[in-house]
């Protein structure tokens, strides 16, 4: 697609940069309900966004379509926009990174399986489900969701960069019922080589998630030691490694304030953003055009560096790490695929190790029971009490309580059962010391 | 738009298969957000959403597709690759379609459109000014945001029907962060409305709004942590409503009840409720948050009763859904955008007054907790089982509200909690929030009066309640 109509009059107008990320997707996601599809679905959508430097600020404006004849109403929004900022912050329109690494984010097999396959692994995941177990009375959803998408990104410098990438996801949920109580389950399954899903190991591990919890009571109100696995650790890390924003750094409103070169956490934790690396969320460049490259954000503990887009690191007179994520005239910063290295224990070994505690699986809601900024978390939370190193039984509506800071500083032990998410996260189990347990 | 010939086409090109419905969502949409922060505007972004939905439904079974390529021959390939997912023969063709009427019970007097950036900035800075002035040195960060909306949708399907529908809504946000040796708080306070620039003068201040974002924010600095267990709460007006979404309006969504998938299917016209509860979802509030004078399938909004007087008397239904139960839609079908397939969601849902003096339930209590906002909450529609994370609570001794407290998160399963409301406020209020499921995020009102539930366990850091 061409955009020189819109380059054109953008520098007619006095719009001294500008810069235009198109996007071109097509998606397919379906739905099994009682082994029929009850619902299908099928895209193909286009998304432009531009944006532009006028009088030394940024203005913006993002569209689901674009033609030659509203390249003028595009580049007036942008003055518009750009006319009313007031803030001196440096803003820019990239030139180039030196090197850009190859990545392999696109499968090209994906789109040359016959949808009647994927629809067939579904139904069997489906059925399997349905027999797996007496106690799984209904087989909430198995569905299906497929995305390819390309990205480029062309400005006013001559910049042009393209990246493919696609993905699938397998997702299913079950309803399990013992004694007037119900529970459900579910996991996914996320790639880009078919041939890596198997539909026998999805079917058991969302058998093992849901009527694992059956039979569960509330534990006592108290502390306890805690065995925290991957998902919670996934969650949990996410929302302190945000305290790493440099943004939020330098507007006093981070944990890490000041903490560069320091601890953070317990010498066992090591977490990098890992953006050049083999799965679907590896990405070779930023939102702003910016190289992106592996690096430790705490290593052994200890915060090795803020995480930068270009102006927040012109402010600190330090290169951009390759996290700008643009949205709106904004450009904020996110890390890409972030890692927390594993240990060498098993969980089995993590389990012996506390003895008596408990074992948190899940937790929900961190949208109102997680404060990244404060550090603060109160969460409803689905795990197992741990007696004598061995599960005893599950533990039904119970909270967990803490906070980010000294829950990482307290991680005494790191455990060797990696998982990946599809937030972009892959963590292992880890021990922590103290846990403030609510339930009975 | 789209000519009414090419919809005809279309929805037919849909049912060439055997479907028994078709639809087209067109949808042109355009959006402008202002942000000042710390006192200077830093951003401002505009952002045009336009395309078309199809949704072709054979029996219990949906097909959805979308494209922002609106040529005739972008929507006719679309409709041709979605109506492969059947195989049978042509059953009916539509032929004309004509109007539905409704009433426009969200009239504004002046488009946002019409605003100058100066008009939406002066706005927000009506706020962050108090805040300034404070001079607080406790404040490290404030953001004001000022979002307005402008959304046209035409909708036409195979029963010969077709309408349009204009929407504008806005909201003005404030967050805060403030931080003094013991730490760091936020503060977050956001009224929106489906009215113009006028609600936000007349109806809320926003220097009102911005000095409880603030307060709320100082209050927690010095708040301890919340004790533990299982207590009597009290639960605020407005914002407390949002215990009343989680718990009971997504169970009590056709989404989950049709596919038994609910905690409450099949329970019409049993007691969920303690007698002292009415609960009610209407989408026919003039001008509010979350309503709509037509939902994305064309039925008209409507007032439902859920629960009257404790007993479940209707669901929220979209006519898909509707099909599994036997029901015809109630006004519920809704969606975020052209990009989602849509489906029954909540408009304005809240617990209805009761009658004791708000006052009178805090007496009533000798110890507990008083949870006066939140900052949201989850549910898992099939086991009941919802939290909401508190962001102002207090402790309630011998009937008198006490210290400030933080870090509160109630949870619990819904229909348990629903039994043990025992005491309904009449100071019904509304707040504002956005609800993301199924079909995306929607705008939705969530409200109660003040209600007592008699016990219900609180997860905090502050140890057994005394």
């Amino acid at each position: 697609m061409k955009f020189d109509k819109f380059f054109e009059l953008a520098k007619k107008a006095g719009i001294e940069e500008a810069e235009v990320s198109f996007s071109n997707s097509y998606s397919l996601s379906f739905s099994l309900f009682h082994g029929e599809i009850d619902s299908y679905s099928t895209s193909n959508s286009f998304g432009f966004y531009a944006r532009g430097i006028y009088k030394g600020k940024m203005g913006s404006i993002s569209s689901d379509v674009y033609n030659n004849k509203m390249a003028q109403f595009f580049v007036d929004k942008i003055i518009e926009n750009a006319s009313v900022v007031e803030n001196d912050d440096p803003v820019f329109i990239f030139k180039g990174s030196k090197n850009y690494r190859k990545i392999n984010t696109f499968n090209r097999q994906l789109a040359t399986i016959p949808v009647e396959k994927k629809i067939d692994l579904a139904r069997e995941v489906e059925s399997k489900l349905r027999v797996a177990d007496p106690r799984i009375i209904e087989v909430a959803t198995v569905a299906y969701d497929e995305s390819s998408s390309s990205l480029t990104i062309i400005n006013t410098h001559g910049l042009k960069l393209s990246q493919r990438s696609n993905y699938f996801v397998y997702y299913a949920a079950a309803v399990a019922k013992e004694n007037e109580q119900t529970k459900t389950g579910s996991e996914m399954f996320l790639d880009n080589d078919f041939d890596k899903f198997v539909p026998n190991e999805l079917v058991a591990e969302v058998v093992k998630e849901t009527v694992s919890q059956l039979g569960g009571h509330p534990c006592d109100s108290s502390t306890y030691k805690a065995v925290l696995g991957p998902a919670v650790v996934s969650a949990l890390m996410n929302a302190y490694v945000s305290s790493a924003i440099a943004e939020d750094v330098q507007k006093n409103s981070s944990l890490f304030v000041g903490k560069l070169g320091q601890k953070v956490a317990s010498s066992k934790v090591t977490i990098e953003d890992l953006p050049i690396n083999k799965t679907v969320f590896s990405k070779s460049f930023d939102d702003e055009g910016v190289a992106t490259y592996n690096k430790a954000i705490i290593k052994n503990g200890n915060l090795e560096t803020y995480l930068y887009n270009l102006t927040t690191a012109a402010k600190d007179g330090v290169e951009s790490t390759g996290n700008g994520v643009t949205s709106g005239s904004k450009v904020y910063t996110a890390p890409t695929y972030l890692k927390m290295k594993p240990g060498r224990k098993s969980q089995e070994e993590l389990f012996k190790e506390i003895g008596d505690g408990v074992y948190i699986t899940e937790v929900s809601g961190l949208h109102a029971g997680l404060n990244s900024r404060t550090g603060n978390f109160s969460l409803q939370s689905t795990g197992f009490l741990i007696k004598g190193g061995k599960i005893d039984h599950p533990l039904d509506i119970i909270t967990v309580s803490g906070n980010l800071v000294s829950l990482f500083s307290s991680i005494s032990s790191v455990g060797n059962d990696s998982k990946e998410f599809i937030s972009g996260t892959s963590c292992p189990s880890v021990i922590v010391k103290k846990l403030v347990v609510s339930g009975k | 738009m789209i000519s009414k010939q090419l919809a005809i086409d279309v929805l037919n090109k849909m049912l060439e298969t055997g479907a028994d419905y078709s639809e087209i969502f067109y949808e042109d949409s355009i959006g402008n957000a202002i942000t000042i922060e710390n006192g200077k505007v830093s951003t401002s972004s505009t952002g045009i959403t336009s395309g078309v939905g199809l949704r072709i439904l054979k029996e219990n079974q949906c097909v959805y597709g979308y494209t922002s390529d609106l040529t005739r021959k972008g929507l006719m390939s679309l409709a041709d690759s979605l109506n492969k997912s059947f195989n049978g023969k042509q059953v009916f063709k539509v032929n004309h379609l004509d109007m539905i009427k409704c009433k426009n019970r969200n009239p504004i007097k002046k488009s946002y459109r019409s605003l100058t950036q100066g008009e939406k900035i002066a706005l927000i800075r009506e706020g962050t000014d108090a805040i300034e002035q404070l001079k607080d040195p406790r404040i490290v960060r404030y953001i004001g945001n000022f979002g307005s909306n402008y959304r046209f949708v035409a909708i036409y399907n195979s029963k010969g029907k077709w309408f349009k529908r204009e929407t504008e809504f806005a909201r003005l946000a404030y967050s805060v962060v403030v931080a003094d040796e013991n730490g760091m708080e936020t503060g977050f306070e956001g009224p929106g409305c489906q009215d113009d620039i006028s609600y936000f003068k007349e109806k809320v201040q926003p220097k009102e709004s911005a000095l409880k974002a603030v307060n709320t924010a100082l209050l927690m600095l010095s708040a301890k942590e919340c004790p533990s267990g299982k207590m009597p709460v009290v639960i605020g007006n407005g914002w407390g409503g949002v215990l009343f979404h989680e718990a009971c309006g997504h169970p009590l969504e056709a989404s989950a009840v049709s596919r038994g998938l609910s905690c409450f299917a099949g329970k019409e016209g049993e007691m969920i409720a303690s007698p002292i509860v009415t609960a009610v979802d209407d989408s026919t509030i003039p001008n509010a948050w979350g309503s709509i004078d037509i939902d994305d399938e064309g039925n008209l909004g409507t007032k439902r009763v859920l629960i009257k007087d404790g007993k479940l008397v209707n669901f929220m239904i979209d006519d898909f859904n509707g099909r599994r139960m036997g029901k015809e839609g109630n006004g519920s079908c809704r969606r975020q955008n052209y990009k989602y397939c849509p489906t029954s969601r909540m408009s304005n849902t809240y617990i209805d007054n009761g009658k004791t003096n708000p006052e009178d339930i805090i007496k009533a209590t000798k110890l507990g907790l008083y949870a006066v906002s939140f900052n949201g909450g989850s549910v898992d529609p099939t086991t009941g089982e919802f939290n909401f994370g508190c962001s102002e609570a207090y402790i309630i001794r011998d009937g008198k509200i006490t210290e400030p407290v933080k870090g509160a998160t109630l949870i619990g399963k819904g229909e348990e909690i629903l039994k043990k409301i025992d005491m309904v406020g009449n100071d019904l209020a509304l707040a504002q929030g956005m609800c993301g499921a199924a079909s995306g995020s929607i705008r939705t009102n969530v409200g109660q009066p003040t209600i007592r539930i008699s016990e219900i366990l609180v997860g905090g850091r502050g140890g057994e309640l005394k």
